[in-house]
């Protein structure tokens, strides 16, 4: 028989081919997985519909297929790997009623090799447990892998969601000189992303110098008050009150209703740099929290996104991106690439001291950060990124008048 | 009958207060939800009434009858005994209140509504309830049914039906039968058979559906085979019956046997029965609560029917008809009602049999696990190698460990043996968290006991049973 690729959910009319699990001449039992399958939503595997041998592959891996397209001929073989243990004799004039029902090997579905208390984990957060791949022995299902699911968001239904489309081509290691790096699953998604975020969004990115002298004055003085805040915190404050001020880039365009929606709250996801690759949780409500809170729970979050724990909460709902690519040296400016369906991201480049000229004619010695602000040019105008990004120099370079804005 | 205008507002309504329709009550009020619960007779159902709890006291009986005329090894001297079956029955009695009284206190204490009356579904959120010529509406916002099962006895005892016991009536019975025979093979049909044959009866079994062995792993077939021909129960295999007769006090069942008609008389009939789903009152097809062909409501992990805000547990849906199921259902479904991600989940349900000496299985057993394309190893202990076991006189039985080879991982354990019945929850434990042998092996065991028996059964696995001689061992390695 011929198996195909079938309707895996989730409206999916494509899939690529990840893996084979089998290869030719294996014999196979029914349920037994037999491929593996990438969406850009999940990967999935392809079970064996029956018992029986592989005969031959129909489509390669990396390849793309539609749904309906055969992916393996499989022969059946003799018996039937669920074939009943009991010996049934000729049929006597008893008919049990509800014997198929009490025969328990029918009764019983796939066993998941997990403790309770990690399946509970799993339906918690509504994840179907079966999707799991078990990094324990013999792929046992561990708490671990669980939150690295929902970390890696492939549970999410939307895929707007998903996998932060973030412009992090300038912080994402360049491919090695040397071997290949398969273009596949998390890559190949976030890949998807950029380009559906770059050939739909019209990027216009305009480029700002920010006077940061005082602010790392501030903080060298808080740090005497032994209250360590990052910069990061001030900058994510400043941005929630320009958002405030500025409300179109914390939007999102809705172009077939003809509809701008300006979101009402300041949700600011955070791209971090993790060995799994790129990640953006967001602080949720910016504009209800104090520096200190926001500093805190970035901390939190930073240190969550690279031991894998983010939850699902924890990296959806932002309404306007930043990253902050300075601490990495080097980049003086970028065009980031802007997370659909968002309007706007920021990136923060590396604070240099720079001769500058002051107002009265003097060359002083200031400290120097630039910013790359990429905006969607259908919702908005240069000239009020200019007044977005003045603002927000302004806040930077005298903090004190932060504290004008406290609320 | 005059459906009235005015429905009761309740919240959760529960159809049925068996051991599925209580525990879900309880932790639904537990939970925060207002419970309604609807029972036509005795809370508690069959379970409790009829079922578990009364043949559990006569299989007790039965037992403490065996240790009684085991009495002079340990030093106890007496006159005869002679059994009075009066007094068990008062006995049975006064559980069953003291259990049932305990039930509906705890009912109370929940403020769980008890109403008393049969329920009947007149639209996706109303059920109608009648007692005698009393009728109310009530409005629900979800609802559980919990309705259980009847036992149905096969054709071919039709016409004597009413004289044929069946699981429920056979508690009721006052005597000793002289000639007990018995048409079955499940764990009813042995406890039965074996409390009977304990307390003084000729026991003959009959297995059912021309089955040529009990529903047991092979290991405990072969156990089971040599223990009942030690009590001289007699047990006929691949039949099939034909004919039943009653005349002169005396039932005759006639049945081919290899091709040959053979016939066997006694005075008792008993026969464990298939369970019909109780869903022909309740209207579902009116609200499109689906059911599959024997009527069987369909439910999912959850215990939810296919429509979402209704709920169904127990005999009355699919799979066996254990009041284990139903339990873990109710509370499943209850949680479900309350917004809780649970579900159930019955791949190690455990199948036991109080009988003497008890069975107790949980997982897969080894032909089981063989079809599903396992390589297994298996570790054994016979119980004659028990201390305790020996010392207490119950050295028959044994304790049988699979495991798969691949993936280290427990399949199935099944026990024959006195204990069995408290040991199979380490067994089941250990399979729901995926053990492996060393998982079984580790943990110090209480000594002198028979936990000892399970410890040594996994060790087997490993050859390193200390209780089993090398030669043994590398017998049992031949054997698998």
């Amino acid at each position: 028989m011929e198996v195909k690729l079938h309707d895996i959910g989730e409206g999916m009319t494509e899939a690529e081919i990840n893996c084979f699990l089998v290869k030719p001449g294996d014999a196979v039992k029914a349920d037994d997985p037999l491929v593996e399958v990438q969406t850009d939503k999940m990967t999935a595997e392809i079970p064996a519909p029956r018992a029986g041998i592989i005969k031959e592959f129909k489509v390669e891996p990396g390849e793309t297929i539609t749904v309906g397209t055969t992916i393996l001929i499989l022969e059946a073989s003799g018996h039937d790997g669920m074939e009943k243990v009991k010996v049934t004799s000729h049929p006597a004039n008893s008919h049990k009623l509800n014997e198929p029902l009490q025969s328990f090997a029918s009764f019983k579905g796939k066993r998941v090799l997990a403790s309770p208390f990690t399946r509970k984990i799993a339906r918690e957060n509504s994840i179907d447990i079966e999707n799991i791949t078990g990094t324990g022995p013999a792929g046992r299902i561990l708490d671990e892998d669980i939150y690295q699911y929902l970390a890696s968001g492939q549970s999410k239904p939307d895929p707007a969601e998903q996998e932060p489309a973030v412009s992090m081509d300038t912080i994402l290691s360049p491919p090695a000189e040397k071997g290949i790096i398969p273009f596949r699953g998390r890559r190949k998604q976030i890949a998807r992303k950029m380009a559906q975020s770059l050939y739909t969004i019209p990027h216009c990115t305009h480029f700002e110098e920010i006077d940061v002298t005082e602010l790392i004055t501030f903080r060298k003085e808080l740090k005497n008050q032994n209250q360590n805040i990052s910069a990061t915190a001030f900058f994510l404050k400043a941005l929630s009150i320009c958002l405030k001020e500025f409300p179109v880039f914390n939007a999102v365009l809705h172009e077939e209703k003809e509809e701008i929606h300006l979101a009402s709250v300041h949700h600011i996801g955070i791209a971090v740099d993790t060995d799994e690759g790129l990640i953006v949780p967001v602080i949720k409500h910016v504009e209800n929290k104090t520096i200190r809170e926001i500093h805190a729970e970035m901390k939190q979050l930073t240190e969550k996104a690279v031991e894998n724990k983010l939850s699902v909460k924890e990296i959806s709902g932002g309404t306007f991106t930043i990253s902050n690519v300075g601490p990495l040296g080097g980049s003086f400016g970028a065009t980031p690439i802007i997370q659909h369906p968002q309007t706007a991201l920021v990136s923060f480049h590396k604070t240099k001291k720079l001769p500058v000229v002051t107002d009265d004619d003097q060359i002083v010695i200031r400290s120097m950060m630039n910013i790359s602000m990429s905006f969607d040019h259908r919702v908005a105008d240069g000239a009020t990124a200019v007044r977005f990004t003045n603002r927000f120099a302004e806040l930077i370079k005298n903090p004190k008048m932060l504290v004008l804005e406290m609320v | 009958m005059v459906v009235g205008e005015l429905a009761h507002e309740r919240d959760v309504i529960i159809i049925g207060g068996g051991p599925g329709g209580y525990h879900a009550a309880i932790r639904a009020a537990q939970l925060g939800r207002s419970v309604t619960l609807v029972e036509q007779d005795q809370l508690g159902g069959i379970c409790l009434n009829k079922g578990c709890i009364p043949s559990k006291i006569l299989t007790q009986s039965a037992e403490k009858f065996t240790s009684f005329l085991e009495g002079e090894n340990w030093g106890l001297e007496g006159g005869d005994i002679s059994f009075n079956f009066n007094k068990l029955q008062q006995y049975k009695q006064k559980k069953i209140e003291q259990l049932r009284t305990g039930v509906e206190a705890l009912c109370k204490a929940n403020k769980i509504e008890i109403l008393n009356g049969s329920a009947f579904f007149l639209s996706e959120d109303k059920v109608g309830i009648e007692k005698g010529d009393k009728f109310d509406v009530f409005r629900f916002r979800n609802a559980i049914i919990a309705t259980g099962g009847t036992p149905e006895k096969p054709p071919w005892t039709r016409e004597l039906s009413e004289l044929v016991f069946d699981q429920h009536s056979i508690s009721d019975l006052s005597e000793i039968p002289d000639k007990l025979l018995i048409y079955g093979s499940d764990y009813i049909a042995l406890e039965i058979g074996m409390a009977f044959q304990a307390l003084g009866s000729k026991v003959t079994m009959i297995l059912d559906d021309g089955k040529e062995d009990f529903d047991f792993d092979q290991s405990i077939c072969r156990e089971l085979k040599r223990i009942l021909k030690k009590k001289k129960i007699d047990v006929v295999r691949n039949s099939e019956v034909l004919e039943l007769q009653f005349k002169e006090d005396m039932f005759t069942v006639t049945f081919e046997l290899k091709g040959k008609i053979e016939t066997i008389s006694g005075t008792h009939l008993f026969v464990s029965t298939t369970i019909r789903p109780n869903t022909n009152q309740l209207g579902l097809s009116r609200i499109g609560v689906e059911q599959c062909a024997a009527g069987f409501i369909k439910v999912d992990a959850q215990s939810r029917t296919t429509q979402k805000h209704i709920f169904a547990v127990g005999d009355v849906t699919e799979g066996p008809a254990l009041a284990v199921k139903a339990i873990k259902q109710g509370k499943t479904a209850a949680e479900a009602i309350a917004g809780i991600q649970s579900q159930s989940d019955f791949h190690f349900i455990p199948i036991v049999a109080h009988t003497q000496p008890a069975i107790a299985s949980a997982g897969l057993t080894e032909k089981e696990a063989i079809n599903l394309g396992n390589d297994i190893e298996i570790g054994q202990f016979s119980l004659s190698a028990n201390g305790f076991s020996t010392l207490s006189g119950k050295k028959e039985g044994f304790i049988k460990v699979i495991s798969c080879k691949e993936k280290q991982v427990l399949l199935g354990i099944h026990m024959v043996g006195t204990g069995a019945i408290e040991l199979i929850s380490a067994g089941i434990t250990a399979l729901e968290m995926a053990a492996r042998d060393e998982d079984l092996i580790f943990p110090n065991y209480p000594h002198p006991s028979v936990n000892e028996g399970l410890l040594e059964a996994v060790e087997a696995l490993r050859n390193q049973a200390i209780h089993i001689p090398p030669k043994s061992i590398n017998e049992q390695k031949l054997k698998v």
